[in-house]
């Protein structure tokens, strides 16, 4: 899942889109001038995507010319065209923006060629481990890491008791509730929707209680083992039936979520770092009264003075949370005519001056480490340290070449988290994923 | 294919044999390309689509593929989904082919009968037939969407009807309703015309009020037009996807067969099981329409003029 | 019956008509309003907008993405129309006008086209078309398009020839045209109004079709305009390309509208055809 970004330039977007669309208009049937990749990405982010290639365009002196063109807006319809176009053979497509979750099942099913040893080990050098480890399937780099992106709890500073943030679920929980008694804003704002934002919350949840989805070789499923599936959907189950739940819980995605804290309602959310320029954009969000409650009166205070980070909460007193990791990586279509012009600009569309572009335009946290050590990126970052404390916990989801499939059974069977029944469902949520790993079952 | 024998040899003199026989090579070079083109992209596919059935094969998994018997159609049957997705379709096709069977015959009422602007009525009419499901689902969709429709803005607040199973189907529903009633009622109309005036007057003057005439004379010479109009819509609706795909891609438990079989092809890429899925809604809409032509006598359009001429 | 208009009569009546024409009309008034809202007011739930602009027209033909989609639309809808309803013509007036075995077998295998699920065809029809390189290109729409509107073109066109005065090939016959002479020179000719609504119905099959568009397509270079709008991109993660949407839905309404302003009695005649003489 890509999780969602900043989108406070709005207007540069726009006015890129269209510049962006003419040379796709003008380079119709104009092939035959020298190598020309092309570089699909997800719209989110397509700006940055752009001048990137342009850049790096510029740097290859003529070798080759990068053409930056945008995919659909949902990653399962970005995935959709990316598969179809390549097992219809199309040889138009060169690098592709891949989701993190995709690199096994395009890997394995030979969708994308694997990195070349060379490339593969300085790709390696300076990049976030945990970043690095979504990009490759048996021990092979398929896609490059270009962005990375993970969660973290997200506050309201004036509803704390203590004006400390809650370490654990159950604490968040019970000072929801608390608030709920006292009238004051208590919704917990998670991606409770039936789509990827689900399983990325369960995925947190679970590995955080010590468990895992399937093991290391992507087909043994795991979730039986111990207490931590039922640990995870007790939370979850929790979480939906507090005194004082966001009655539309199970319809939010990141972009509710973000909205409903910036409107006054909830006292927490876990989300991606996108929230924080999100606020500032909407000039804080509403005005909230003495008692923290949203009001359309201007008392002068308003939601964003009183929004504040925190690591995100572990599901048990002293543990820590293992955040489930986003992002981007850059692979290379097995149907490209120019795999070598592909590497090459592929390290150049992640180096560090078009990540920092990411970064800083784009809102997405970068996958080189030295970044998060450059004043520039720390100045414009300001939840940086708590971002890369994050992704050093970070947890991997399932690597399989199922994943999507695995991924579809979860969301579709946890969504309304509160009618979960965390000790009846673990063995069903057990045999489906079974079943989708295998590729023996339905997807819904 | 229309070179086979001849059924019963023609009982008339030589000449009329020849004429026979000339009038049957013409009919079989005007066939000809109708018959291959139906069976190229029809008859092929469907027998390769059974072939796929019965392999395991999932465009992620190339090396693994496989000759699996049935277990693909067993998959499919012990599925849940299926049977929810089987149900969601059944449910969708009995209401909505119901409301449209009632509105379809009160709209041809009203355009045979209305008094003035009839033609008005009658074009007007046609345009939900003609514009594009995808188009019409869209308006839909926007209308129930949250702060952006004139129809969500009127529920109470923070409710998404399209992201609950009934709300979702109920619009799901009424998009295919407001589709597809016009077609029904010109059918319908057809019929209504087969129903001569003078007879309701008769019954007029026996003292049959409207409803009686409605129900006894009206509907019962309908018959036919009826049963071929809810023939051909049970069947349509059956295959629904169109207007739950841009509704609601199937989610929150509103995937039809269409879609499931949708999904299973392309976003998991899994041939085999898609198949299995494909071929039995195949096996299912070959069963509705075979109850239909056995157990309620609808008479299969176009079946009956042949033999004769 | 004769009815007397009572003035009362007449106002229940109109209340009728005009519910009727309400309910054809208001999803295709929504989409125009939405087409003709600015950005800022898409949202404001407003049947009738409160400013209007053409920026989404301007802004959707603008890009490849649409215009693309709009030339294969057209393009494949229309040699789509032409060889279905030449293919049918063929086939209609075997059926109408000669005896031959297994007319039966043809009535019977295309209305059981009819009523095929599509979905049943998009896997087969999906792998084979990518083995025999047909797989998003014009032809893998069209042959599909072709295959299902033939029913639909052969009950049509046989319902109108059934209903031509034949005494006229009689007479070319006795004056010593042969059959397909006659076809030629006497039944086209009369037959022209069942082919021109055929078409008709044929052209809003093929214009309307989604599921083998977004099946057997995956670039511009065949993807159809019902396809293209539901991957068109908002220019951000959180904009919604709600107005491009409604614009585009608008351009591909208005022409199906001008058909059945124009051509009203000549649809609801093929529509009918196959039902009643049935």
């Amino acid at each position: 899942m890509r999780p969602r970004r900043d989108g406070r330039r709005r207007g540069i977007g726009l006015l890129a889109a269209a510049l962006i669309t003419a040379p796709a208009l003008a380079g119709c049937g104009s092939d035959d001038q020298g190598v020309v990749l092309r570089f699909y990405t997800p719209a989110d982010g397509a700006t940055q995507y752009a001048q990137a290639a342009a850049d790096c365009t510029e740097a290859a002196g003529g070798r080759y010319r990068i053409e930056q063109r945008t995919l659909p807006r949902q990653a399962d319809e970005q995935r959709l065209q990316l598969a179809r176009r390549i097992v219809g053979g199309d040889e138009t497509l060169d690098i592709l923006g891949m989701d993190v979750t995709w690199t096994a099942e395009f890997a394995e099913a030979g969708w994308i060629r694997p990195f070349p040893p060379r490339v593969a080990d300085q790709v390696r050098q300076g990049t976030l481990e945990a970043a690095y480890e979504t990009g490759t399937w048996e021990n092979r780099l398929f896609a490059a890491p270009l962005n990375t992106n993970t969660q973290l709890l997200w506050y309201r500073t004036d509803l704390m008791p203590g004006g400390r943030p809650p370490q654990t679920w159950d604490e968040m929980i019970d000072i929801a509730e608390q608030l709920a008694t006292q009238d004051r804003p208590s919704w917990i704002e998670v991606q409770a929707a039936q789509y990827e934002g689900l399983t990325v919350w369960f995925n947190t949840l679970l590995t955080s209680a010590g468990g895992r989805i399937v093991g290391e070789d992507g087909t043994t499923v795991r979730l039986r083992e111990g207490d931590a599936t039922r640990q995870a959907l007790g939370v979850m189950k929790r979480v939906a039936t507090a005194r004082g739940v966001d009655p539309s819980l199970s319809q939010r995605d990141e972009g509710a979520s973000r909205l409903a804290m910036e409107d006054g309602n909830a006292a927490f959310q876990v989300n991606y770092p996108f929230v924080l320029p999100g606020i500032q954009e909407n000039d804080g969000g509403s005005f909230i009264d003495e008692r923290g409650n949203p009001t359309s009166r201007d008392t002068g205070r308003r939601v964003g003075d009183v929004f504040a980070w925190a690591p995100y909460p572990a599901v048990e007193p002293g543990g820590d949370a293992n955040v489930t990791i986003g992002g981007l990586n850059l692979a290379v279509s097995s149907t490209s005519r120019y795999p070598p012009q592909a590497f090459e600009a592929v390290q150049c569309l992640r180096n560090r001056p078009n990540q920092l572009r990411n970064a800083i335009d784009g809102g997405v946290p970068p996958t080189l480490e030295a970044l998060y050590t450059d004043p520039a990126f720390q100045r414009e970052y300001p939840a940086w340290r708590a971002i890369k404390a994050s992704l050093d916990d970070a947890s991997v989801r399932p690597e399989s070449p199922a994943y999507q499939s695995i991924s579809i059974v979860i969301s579709a069977l946890l969504n309304p988290p509160s009618e979960i029944d965390p000790h009846a469902m673990v063995g069903e949520l057990a045999s489906q994923v079974e079943a989708a790993v295998n590729s023996e079952g339905l997807v819904p | 294919m229309t070179v086979a024998a001849p059924q019963r040899p023609a009982a008339g003199d030589a000449r009329r044999s020849e004429g026979a026989k000339a009038e049957r090579r013409l009919a079989a070079w005007l066939c000809a390309p109708a018959v291959i083109v139906m069976l190229a992209v029809t008859a092929y596919p469907i027998g390769y689509a059974v072939w796929l059935s019965l392999l395991r094969y999932d465009l992620r998994f190339p090396q693994e593929r496989e000759f699996v018997g049935l277990s693909n159609y067993l998959a499919v049957l012990t599925d849940g989904y299926w049977w929810s997705a089987f149900t969601v379709t059944v449910a969708v096709t009995v209401v909505s082919v119901a409301i449209e069977l009632a509105l379809g015959l009160g709209l041809a009422l009203i355009m045979h009968r209305t008094l003035f602007g009839r033609g008005t009525v009658r074009t007007l009419v046609l345009i939900p037939y003609g514009m594009v499901t995808v188009a019409a689902a869209f308006s839909w969709q926007y209308a129930w969407t949250p702060g952006t429709g004139y129809l969500a803005n009127l529920l109470p607040e923070g409710s998404a009807p399209l992201t609950e199973q009934i709300p979702a189907l109920a619009i799901v529903v009424l998009a295919e309703v407001w589709k597809t009633t016009p077609f029904m009622a010109l059918l319908l109309l057809a019929g209504l015309a087969l129903v001569p005036d003078d007879l309701l007057r008769a019954a007029q003057v026996d003292g049959a009020g409207p409803w009686q005439r409605l129900t006894r004379i009206i509907l019962p010479m309908m018959k036919p037009a009826i049963l071929v109009a809810l023939l051909f819509r049970t069947l349509d609706a059956f295959r629904i996807f169109d207007n739950i795909y841009v509704l609601t891609r199937g989610n929150n438990g509103t995937a039809s067969v269409s879609i499931l079989g949708y999904d299973n092809l392309f976003k998991a890429f899994n041939l085999g099981i898609g198949s299995a899925i494909s071929i039995t809604i195949f096996i299912c809409v070959a069963i509705i329409a075979f109850l239909f032509v056995k157990g309620f006598g609808a008479a299969a359009p176009g079946s009956e003029p042949e033999g004769r001429r | 019956m004769a009815v007397v208009a009572t003035p009362g009569r007449k106002a229940g009546w109109s209340l009728l008509n005009l519910l009727v024409i309400v309910y054809a009309l208001i999803p295709v008034l929504w989409i125009a309003s939405l087409s003709f809202k600015p950005t800022s007011s898409v949202t404001d739930g407003n049947f009738i907008p409160r400013e209007l602009t053409l920026d989404n027209y301007a802004g959707i033909f603008a890009t490849s993405q649409f215009t693309r989609a709009l030339i294969n639309s057209i393009g494949i809808a229309i040699i789509a129309t032409a060889l279905a309803v030449t293919i049918g013509t063929m086939a209609a007036y075997a059926i109408a006008r000669l005896n031959f075995p297994g007319k039966k077998l043809l009535i019977g295998v295309s209305l059981m086209i009819a009523m095929f699920p599509q979905i049943s065809l998009v896997s087969p029809l999906f792998e084979i078309e990518r083995a025999v390189g047909l797989f998003d290109t014009w032809p893998g729409l069209i042959l599909p398009y072709i295959t299902f509107s033939l029913p639909l073109a052969i009950y049509t066109l046989s319902a109108f020839f059934r209903e031509i005065p034949w005494e006229l090939e009689k007479a070319a016959k006795m004056d010593g045209a042969t059959p397909a002479q006659a076809f030629r020179s006497v039944i086209v000719p009369l037959a022209a109004p069942g082919v021109v609504t055929s078409a008709i119905l044929v052209f809003i099959f093929c214009w309307n079709d989604f599921l083998f568009a977004i099946s057997l397509t995956s670039t511009e270079a065949s993807r159809t305009v019902p396809a293209a709008i539901s991957n068109f991109t908002g220019s951000s993660q959180f904009e919604e390309p709600t107005g491009s949407i409604a614009a585009a839905a608008m351009v591909i309404t208005i022409p199906i509208i001008l058909f059945v302003l124009f051509f009203q009695r000549r649809i609801v005649a093929g529509l009918t055809s196959g039902a009643v003489k049935g």
